[in-house]
């Protein structure tokens, strides 16, 4: 586990498309460039819809971890 | 034969008038004005003028743009391409082809959503189709109204069967959401139809209705339209006699007008609406 | 003038304008006899009767550049169809008229010459891009899945890993067998690639269903959804679908099925041109299942009263309207209609992105035929089988009181699958 600090979690468990990307989107902007955000939900496809997001948007997902029935993304705000 | 003319009269005119009230007209004209007959000098000599470009070279003008204008519409829609996907609607009814003609001639949308103005568009487009024909039927080599009748085809209800729904489109544009949705362009476009129709009406009607008659009839007008269809370029006024014949006029003068303004009108829905319907009723080869 | 665009940026809406003018484009343009039929069967103007809201009133809208900008009459004789110029005043009209409809396309179905809404709102909305001022967050989901296709390699293992540690719920709906996959992933034998959404809820059921039918079956690694259709733009939607294609070719399954979402399924249905593999709904696989006998229903488990709510891409715009019903009667004995339904049925009110978008208030009001629709079934459940339909049917219940519950039908099928040798009422 890396060593870095989260302002706020966001829980987005059982939400239906596409309202993660929407939120975190409209949530990330709410915190400080380099904080970072950690992201609660069951989507599997937001493993690769979360990096995804941020590329086109300048932003980085700096970590996932996953354990059955729960994926946390860590999500950091760069612009 | 009582024929009143006034002013001096040339004998070719007063043979002309003759000739041209006494073979059908069996109730007789109780009064021809002949004061068009008269020697035309400056202004009277202008308004000849206009009538007959009006009804001779203008009428083979706005055909011919008619025709040409609405062939360079419907080449250019359908030479621009297909949609990029299919736009059928479902289900798909059993015989596509047929549906869509049910859609495009008995408009069951309407009948079910507005039953009134069903009627009246049934009414109307029935009787725009025997009015054309109607026209057609002065012709003297087509006659389906023997040539000496006082009547024309539908004995003036063709006139009402397109007049009718005309007042009701015009008076139904003026109502709720329809107020608002409508153009300048849409009732301008009710109002030439309105005046066109009524001005036609005052010949039918005229003739078949009233006991004097309309001043000119059905032998008269297939004068009139046998010179434009042998293109011999005549002045219908030889042929059209008495101060009525301005009404004529003007009745020309309107169709010439929707004849133009046609192809720049909606009424090119009349062209597009078998094939829009196509369009919603037939999907393309499953893929 | 304030608001008036420069030459260069009217040129350049034209030209875009221009783009769009297919054939039937052009028809659907010239025809409109602005004979009001089309007025009521918009369900925001239903809903809230403003006149901008009608089909007939946002086409209008198109008509008006139309007229300016390609026919003779705007420039000799504007005032005759009231022609609008680019400026600020119409982007505004452009954009009320292509985000308050949802693309619905019940309008078409009442036109007498079926002109298309949508059709002409997909001008509206090409300008919108044109002009920068598109729904941005409808072009930030376009342009993830955009992303999400090219960076696949890099997130194949997270997602393969989040795959398997689902696979207990689907076991717990049907169980497989020790060494086989609840979830088959990037299997080379398949027959089905199932396109889900991310949501867990549209992966769970749906691989139980496929389990219990024994179907040769491998799940996606992409979203079906394609919100590139949402804010009009063709090019990203064509790369959003090539995405799936690739996979499914790739693959070389033989069919592909759509997840519960309408537009996904309309757009991969209808709009890509032929393909190596059919395109199927889910709802046609389920159906498909029961009346081929490979999967048991037990009716008893569902004693409510259940309605279908038709979402619009699947039923009258895709043909899918019988199916969902064979199967809400394989598990249901008290299956009520929606009045109207199938092609007449009102749209949920959430389409054309509005969900995404957000625009409760919009979606609220402008839905409230939907919610006396659903209120008048009497039942106490409605089901559907497209995604953003449930998202705004559930925002209607709760805004409305309509105290219903809201199920996708796959959710309610997969939890009447009947066990081997298990008792059940057929």
């Amino acid at each position: 586990m890396a060593d870095y600090e989260t302002k706020k979690t966001l829980d987005y468990k059982g939400l239906k498309c596409p309202m993660p990307i929407v939120k975190i989107s409209q949530e990330l902007p709410k915190v400080g460039i380099g904080d970072i955000v950690e992201v609660l939900t069951t989507d599997p496809g937001s493993l690769s819809d979360f990096p995804a997001w941020a590329k086109t948007t300048g932003n980085q997902v700096v970590e996932t971890r996953q354990e059955p029935g729960l994926i946390k993304i860590y999500v950091k705000r760069l612009k | 034969m009582a024929a009143t003319i006034t002013g001096g009269a040339a004998k070719v005119a007063t043979d002309a008038v003759a000739a041209a009230t006494g073979t059908g007209n069996a109730a007789g004209v109780s009064a021809v004005s002949g004061a068009s007959q008269v020697a035309h000098t400056g202004l009277a000599l202008v308004m000849d003028g206009i009538e007959y470009f009006i009804t001779v070279p203008m009428v083979y003008l706005s055909v011919a743009f008619l025709l040409v204008a609405i062939a360079a519409k419907l080449v250019r829609s359908f030479r621009a391409g297909p949609p990029p996907f299919q736009l059928a609607l479902y289900p798909v009814p059993r015989h596509p082809l047929i549906a869509s003609l049910r859609d495009t001639f008995g408009m069951p949308q309407i009948l079910k959503i507005e039953p009134l103005f069903w009627f009246f568009l049934v009414m109307y487009h029935v009787g725009f189709l025997l009015l054309i024909l109607g026209h057609l039927d002065i012709l003297s080599g087509i006659n389906l109204v023997p040539p000496e009748s006082r009547h024309m085809l539908g004995a003036g209800a063709v006139g009402v069967m397109v007049t009718l729904p005309t007042f009701y489109f015009l008076g139904r544009r003026f109502r709720d959401a329809n107020r608002v949705i409508s153009t300048p362009g849409d009732y301008l476009l009710l109002l030439l139809l309105l005046f066109l129709f009524l001005f036609g009406d005052l010949m039918s009607w005229g003739n078949s209705w009233t006991a004097s008659g309309f001043v000119m009839t059905k032998a008269d007008f297939a004068r009139y339209f046998d010179g434009l269809a042998s293109f011999s370029f005549a002045d219908p006024r030889t042929v059209l006699h008495g101060a009525h014949y301005h009404f004529v006029v003007i009745h020309v003068l309107l169709a010439n007008l929707l004849f133009i303004t046609l192809p720049f009108t909606k009424v090119v829905h009349a062209f597009f609406s078998l094939p829009l319907n196509l369009v919603r009723r037939q999907p393309w080869k499953e893929s | 003038m304030e608001g008036i665009l420069s030459p260069a940026e009217s040129a350049a809406l034209k030209e875009l304008f221009e783009k769009k003018l297919n054939g039937v484009m052009r028809m659907y343009l010239d025809t409109c006899a602005r004979c009001g039929i089309c007025v009521e069967s918009c369900h925001v103007y239903a809903s809230m009767p403003e006149v901008k809201y009608t089909a007939v009133g946002r086409a209008e809208v198109v008509r008006k550049i139309f007229r300016r900008y390609f026919r003779m009459q705007g420039r000799f004789a504007p005032w005759l169809g009231e022609v609008l110029e680019f400026d600020e005043a119409t982007l505004n009209a452009v954009y009320d008229a292509a985000f308050s409809c949802t693309g619905c396309r019940r309008c078409m179905v009442h036109c007498p010459f079926g002109i298309d809404t949508q059709q002409v709102m997909a001008i509206a909305k090409a300008l919108l891009i044109g002009a920068d001022r598109e729904p941005k967050v409808l072009s930030m989901l376009a342009d993830m899945s955009i992303a999400k296709g090219e960076g696949i390699e890099e997130t194949r293992a997270d997602y393969a890993q989040a795959l398997k540690n689902l696979e207990g719920e689907v076991k717990a709906i049907w169980p497989v067998p020790e060494g086989t996959s609840a979830i088959p992933y990037e299997a080379k034998e398949a027959d089905v690639l199932y396109v889900a959404l991310a949501g867990s809820h549209s992966i769970v059921s749906a691989a139980a269903i496929m389990n219990a039918a024994g179907e040769k079956w491998t799940l996606s690694s992409f979203e079906a959804v394609n919100f590139a259709t949402f804010v009009g733009d063709s090019g990203k939607a064509k790369r959003v679908a090539q995405r799936i294609i690739d996979e499914a070719t790739r693959l070389g399954v033989k069919e592909v099925a759509v997840v519960e979402c309408g537009t996904a399924f309309r757009y991969l249905r209808h709009m890509i041109g032929p393909q190596k593999f059919r395109v199927v709904a889910f709802v046609e696989l389920i159906d498909r299942y029961i009346r081929e006998d490979r999967i048991r229903l037990d009716k008893s488990r569902l004693p409510e009263s259940v309605t279908y709510h038709d979402p619009c891409q699947i039923a009258r715009n895709s043909g899918i309207m019988e199916e969902p019903r064979r199967i809400l009667r394989a598990i249901s004995d008290r299956f009520v209609e929606l009045r109207p339904n199938r092609e007449e049925n009102w749209c949920c009110g959430g389409g054309g992105g509005l969900v995404a978008m957000g625009e409760l208030d919009f979606r609220m009001k402008s839905s409230r035929v939907k919610a006396d629709q659903l209120k008048a079934s009497g039942a106490q459940i409605v089901t559907t089988a497209c995604e953003n339909c449930h998202s705004q049917l559930s925002d209607l219940n709760e805004h409305y009181g309509l105290g219903m519950r809201v199920e996708f039908l796959s959710h309610l099928v997969a939890k009447a699958l009947v066990l081997p040798g298990e008792r059940f009422r057929r």
